[in-house]
């Protein structure tokens, strides 16, 4: 047996273990309750990237934890309308502030960068024609917080 | 020894770019508390359209571009001017922390940003010529 036979399983399973799983985002937003008219709603999500794969902080919306940023997973977050910032930490700690109105639906990506020691996991915010395209891949991880 | 130090020089030049751009990525997006008084009115305002593509050198360091055909809706106003905000899509000022921003218009040009979260004001430096068409 080459030793590349045996390393390209192993190789694949440990990428499958990097990546979220969970029903599809079609498949859960079947599911998924409708937007209360009092009420905006955050979606959160990571594209599926080997690059800091291992990387999984908390999502921290407005200083209570929401979720964690995992690849290839999204959640979202019914929010009151007003002032909210989304935090994320490694080494560095990283914010995006935006306002919510009432039915407004908001996309926050977080994003791995290059850091001193540890990479960086960097939340921002995306249009929503953008968002949509890349949360169809990705894998509903709304149940784990911890 | 030379090549030691052509090398040195080198390294040093990348090390100093990359300093400046730590310094510049860590620059906070400064800004003034600022009143948005909504705009009343029974119906929704039509969107207006960009009529050609506005690049942006933030005082951050950081560009942003404003792609031709966006559409921005009046928001309010400001005391320094009109608040435009992005029609389908979301535009940020990046420094130490990413923040959402509407435009701040005065007379056809843009003059800052107001960042609806902070209710702030965050001038722009280089003010740019804007021209928001009706469709």
């Amino acid at each position: 047996m080459k030793l590349h036979h045996a390393v390209m399983p192993l190789f694949a399973l440990v990428l499958a273990g990097c990546a979220a799983s969970g029903p599809k985002f079609a498949q859960q937003e079947a599911s998924t309750p409708k937007l209360g008219a009092d009420k905006g709603r955050i979606y959160f999500y990571r594209t599926d990237s080997m690059m800091g794969g291992a990387l999984r902080p908390q999502v921290m919306l407005d200083g209570a934890s929401v979720g964690k940023s995992q690849p290839g997973g999204y959640f979202y977050v019914d929010a009151a309308p007003g002032s909210h910032e989304a935090v994320t930490s490694t080494e560095a700690t990283n914010k995006v502030s935006f306002a919510l109105d009432k039915g407004e639906v908001k996309y926050v990506r977080t994003k791995v960068s290059m850091g001193l020691m540890v990479g960086h996991v960097i939340p921002e915010l995306v249009g929503a024609d953008e968002a949509q395209k890349e949360l169809a891949t990705l894998s509903y991880t709304g149940a784990e917080k911890d | 020894m030379r090549f030691l130090s052509v090398k040195y020089s080198s390294l040093s030049r990348v090390a100093n770019a990359a300093v400046a751009l730590t310094l510049a990525a860590c620059a906070a997006v400064h800004h003034t508390p600022a009143r948005l008084q909504p705009l009343v009115t029974a119906d929704q305002p039509a969107p207006r359209m960009l009529a050609k593509e506005v690049v942006l050198t933030l005082d951050t360091g950081y560009t942003r571009t404003l792609k031709a055909g966006s559409r921005w809706r009046v928001a309010g106003t400001v005391d320094q001017g009109d608040v435009y905000r992005p029609v389908g899509n979301v535009f940020t000022l990046e420094g130490a922390n990413i923040h959402e921003a509407w435009l701040v218009v005065r007379n056809g040009t843009l003059v800052g940003f107001y960042l609806p979260a902070e209710h702030g004001y965050s001038p722009l430096g280089a003010t740019a010529p804007l021209q928001l068409t009706n469709p």
